[in-house]
């Protein structure tokens, strides 16, 4: 297991396991709520009447908690896929801003490697991960620390994240109908929105948003959410350049 | 929904997941992200779960319902108080799941 983890070398594997646990130390704390997190989405995922078997295949493959959280909704109104892929992919589109800032330090990997590191990233080891090595010059990023201490940290929050989550879908049967259960997804994304929300011009795209969403929802084929994203980020960006001109005046 | 569209959903997730966290791990080499392209990005999250809560909380059976009596927007408004409050997802989630369940059974 050693061995094939960390390599043949023993002096090599012996620091690259140092790295590692670093990483798996380092995000411990994160590791906690990640848990609670997982334990939420599976219980909400059976709670929407996902199969066992689909919530199962749910956790393990898409991995996305966030993404997972807000298809959950649109998948129990019966929306097209297509809505259901394209909001994920908004919900997500955070990391297309993560993997731009990580990408000085993945570079010298193949391709494969690449796409299996950024499907190992998350929230958390993100910003556990540039709050520790951001400040390093250029032609130190990328080192064998850095790697084996982001693996750590992704090899954490994947247990922490699969465990809770099939718990929290066994325990879904459990739990009675009555009880409403499948509303923890919303409070969840509640809680997620929130800190997202802290500068004027995204809380302004947020309202905007809001309002949009809630005047739109008879829309057919949920078009109204769809509708409310554009219109919502198109506030934020013309928020931002207002607020920026009105400081330029002063 | 149907069964087939479940999995289609599932391993399009899976997809869209690689695809956005991999994004520019992959493609970064190439091409390089503009500013305002960026800024718009960052505000695209909260604008999407924002546009999936609000109708959960105030749209019920197609009518607006912003009543104090409504459980699903005290238990929202509730939750996001105490996440603003205490940073913590676990206390605004049993806040949220307390009123929501408080409410519903003194309303019913």
């Amino acid at each position: 297991m050693q061995k094939w983890l960390f390599g043949p070398d023993a002096a090599v594997a012996s620091q690259r396991r140092r790295d590692f646990l670093r990483g798996m130390q380092a995000i411990a704390p994160a590791a906690a709520a990640t848990g609670m997190w997982g334990l939420v989405t599976g219980v909400a995922m059976v709670k929407v009447g996902l199969t066992t078997g689909q919530a199962l295949a749910m956790t393990l493959l898409v991995f996305a908690g966030s993404a997972q959280l807000a298809a959950l909704p649109l998948l129990a109104a019966a929306a097209p896929v297509w809505v259901v892929l394209l909001t994920a992919t908004v919900v997500n589109l955070r990391f297309v801003i993560f993997s731009a800032a990580l990408q000085p330090y993945f570079r010298r990997f193949s391709a494969g490697r690449r796409l299996l590191l950024g499907y190992l990233s998350t929230d958390m080891g993100f910003a556990v991960f540039l709050s520790r090595y951001a400040d390093r010059p250029a032609h130190e990023r990328g080192s064998s620390e850095q790697v084996w201490f982001f693996l750590g940290m992704a090899a954490s929050s994947w247990l922490a994240w699969q465990s809770t989550s099939v718990i929290g879908i066994f325990l879904a049967a459990q739990v009675p109908a009555e009880w409403g259960l499948e509303f923890v997804a919303i409070l969840g994304l509640i809680a997620l929105m929130m800190p997202m929300i802290f500068s004027r011009p995204a809380l302004i795209g947020a309202v905007t948003a809001g309002v949009v969403a809630v005047l739109a929802a008879g829309l057919p084929l949920k078009l109204g959410l769809v509708l409310a994203v554009v219109v919502g980020i198109a506030a934020a960006m013309g928020a931002e350049i207002a607020l920026q001109r009105a400081a330029g005046n002063t | 929904m149907s069964d087939l569209s479940v999995w289609i959903v599932i391993a399009g997730l899976t997809l869209v997941t690689v695809a956005t966290r991999s994004a520019f791990l992959v493609l970064g080499e190439r091409f390089a992200l503009p500013e305002r392209v960026q800024h718009g990005l960052r505000y695209a999250p909260a604008c999407a779960l924002v546009a999936l809560i609000a109708p959960e909380l105030v749209v019920s059976n197609g009518t607006l319902a912003l009543s104090l009596a409504n459980p699903k927007l005290m238990a929202g408004l509730a939750a996001g108080g105490v996440m603003l409050g205490t940073r913590s997802m676990m206390a605004a989630m049993a806040v949220g799941m307390l009123v929501f369940a408080g409410l519903r059974h003194f309303a019913g």
